[in-house]
């Protein structure tokens, strides 16, 4: 089973556009669930905690894959 | 070759900008993220990082003019040429499409810096568009459609758009210097003020370095061309840091380099494209970065030709009328800048809506809705 509830890849696209599909994405999510997200754009490692940390949504990962940064936020 | 008062002012002027871009580039000072961290996430830390900038800048500039050592009225920003449908069509097509091309025309140098060759694309757009605009087929429209509408000041009596001479002609009184020195205070005070009781702004701190940094790079612009550059014989014009003409013209310098010669603007976006090169290889950061979507292609494009034609419209960017402009205190800079946050907030909106296959036309409405009425927004 994967870690995650739902897979949002953001290859490609940049600031603003990650933080608004993982909005967006965020919303359709319940409680606990997890969203992992691929990004290519160094700024949103920055962008991704700050978001975790304003929207109170927790962010239990922030890694580097090759040339992406993925990210596992847990919807609060 | 002769090294004279225009080396001068443009070597100082690239050592300005050389910070300017290394700085930037460290703090991720980006005035589109300013807006989305704001719109998106409530978090004001980048917002507040812009407008220390701009009170920084408005308590120097103020202090340069009114002790006399700079005459910053003379430079293109409070004039009394009012051009406010410039400002305010200008200022909201350059808030699209800095949202659309990833960041504003220092963000896209900076990024270019880094080895972000999408940013490429958009400055070379975005050259040509505020070229275009300056003196190419898009200034036709331009001097038919939109200059037309400027309200002359002078005609009515008002001797430049400075906010203590508007104040005063509104409310009947002249503005002295001792009113002058009043207002300055009052707004760098109302900015700084602002900027510093953001909870964001001290989280990061790094927010608070690029704030102070750049608004202390403009003042220093201002005596570097205003102070430094007089010369009887071969003077510059008085201006701080702007990056749309500028890189229009940087563009036309470099394509005819044997017939032009530099000026100040030409070497504060080079300055900047270096400075964050520099920190990009020292910091081991710099990375090629391309296209592999479709729509962000057409987004950067669309991007870099809204920022020029928007640009040279509201005689400057987040930079240029923004903090330049304002620290001269024109009204037309203050109208200019909120133009531009709100036209970035609305394409944000937009973006937003879109993602659930709204219709253009409906995603347009409800993101009216959203900026016209923050308060009723849900999400």
């Amino acid at each position: 089973m994967s870690d995650f509830t739902k897979e949002l890849d953001a290859s490609g696209l940049n600031c603003p556009m990650p933080i608004l599909r993982a909005k967006k994405a965020l919303k359709d999510l319940q409680s606990g669930e997890i969203l992992r997200i691929i990004s290519t754009d160094p700024g949103s490692v920055k962008d991704f905690e700050a978001f975790a940390k304003q929207t109170g949504n927790e962010l239990l990962e922030s890694g580097e894959e090759g040339d992406s940064f993925t990210f596992r936020l847990k919807k609060a | 070759m002769e090294f004279t008062n225009i080396h001068l002012v443009t070597g100082i002027g690239f050592l300005l900008a050389l910070v300017f871009g290394a700085v930037a580039n460290r703090t991720n000072f980006c005035t589109m993220g300013a807006v989305s961290d704001w719109v998106n996430m409530g978090l004001k830390g980048r917002l507040g990082a812009w407008v220390l900038a701009m009170g920084i800048a408005v308590a120097g500039a103020q202090i340069l003019e009114l002790t006399g050592l700079v005459d910053i009225g003379s430079s293109i920003y409070r004039t009394t040429n009012f051009g406010w449908v410039g400002y305010i069509v200008g200022g909201l097509l350059f808030g699209a499409g800095m949202t659309l091309g990833g960041g504003c025309g220092q963000r896209t140098l900076v990024r270019v810096g880094s080895g972000n060759l999408k940013s490429l694309v958009v400055l070379l757009v975005l050259a040509i568009s505020a070229y275009m605009t300056l003196r190419g087929l898009l200034a036709v429209f331009r001097v038919n459609y939109v200059e037309p509408l400027a309200v002359d000041l002078g005609e009515r009596g008002i001797a430049d758009q400075g906010l203590a001479t508007v104040l005063g002609s509104l409310f009947g009184f002249e503005a002295t210097p001792v009113i002058r020195w009043i207002v300055g205070l009052v707004v760098a005070a109302l900015l700084i003020g602002w900027a510093l009781r953001q909870k964001a702004v001290w989280d990061n701190r790094e927010n608070l370095v690029a704030g102070i940094v750049i608004g202390l790079i403009i003042v220093a612009a201002w005596f570097t061309t205003g102070y430094i550059g007089i010369d009887d014989f071969d003077p510059v014009p008085v201006e701080a840091m702007s990056f749309i003409a500028p890189t229009g013209n940087t563009l036309s310098y470099l394509m005819t380099y044997t017939g032009a010669s530099i000026n100040f603007g030409i070497a504060v976006v080079l300055g900047v494209i270096a400075g964050s090169f520099l920190y990009a290889i020292v910091s081991r950061t710099y990375a090629i970065e391309t296209f592999n979507d479709r729509s962000d292609m057409i987004n950067h494009l669309t991007g870099g030709l809204l920022m020029g034609f928007g640009g040279v419209l509201a005689l400057g960017c987040t930079v240029g009328q923004s903090i330049s402009g304002i620290s001269t205190l024109a009204l037309g800079s203050f109208i200019a800048a909120i133009s531009i946050i709100t036209g970035s907030a609305f394409t944000m909106r937009v973006q937003y809506h879109r993602m659930d296959d709204m219709s253009l036309v409906k995603a347009w409405s409800v993101g009216l809705v959203d900026v016209l009425m923050p308060w009723r927004m849900s999400d």
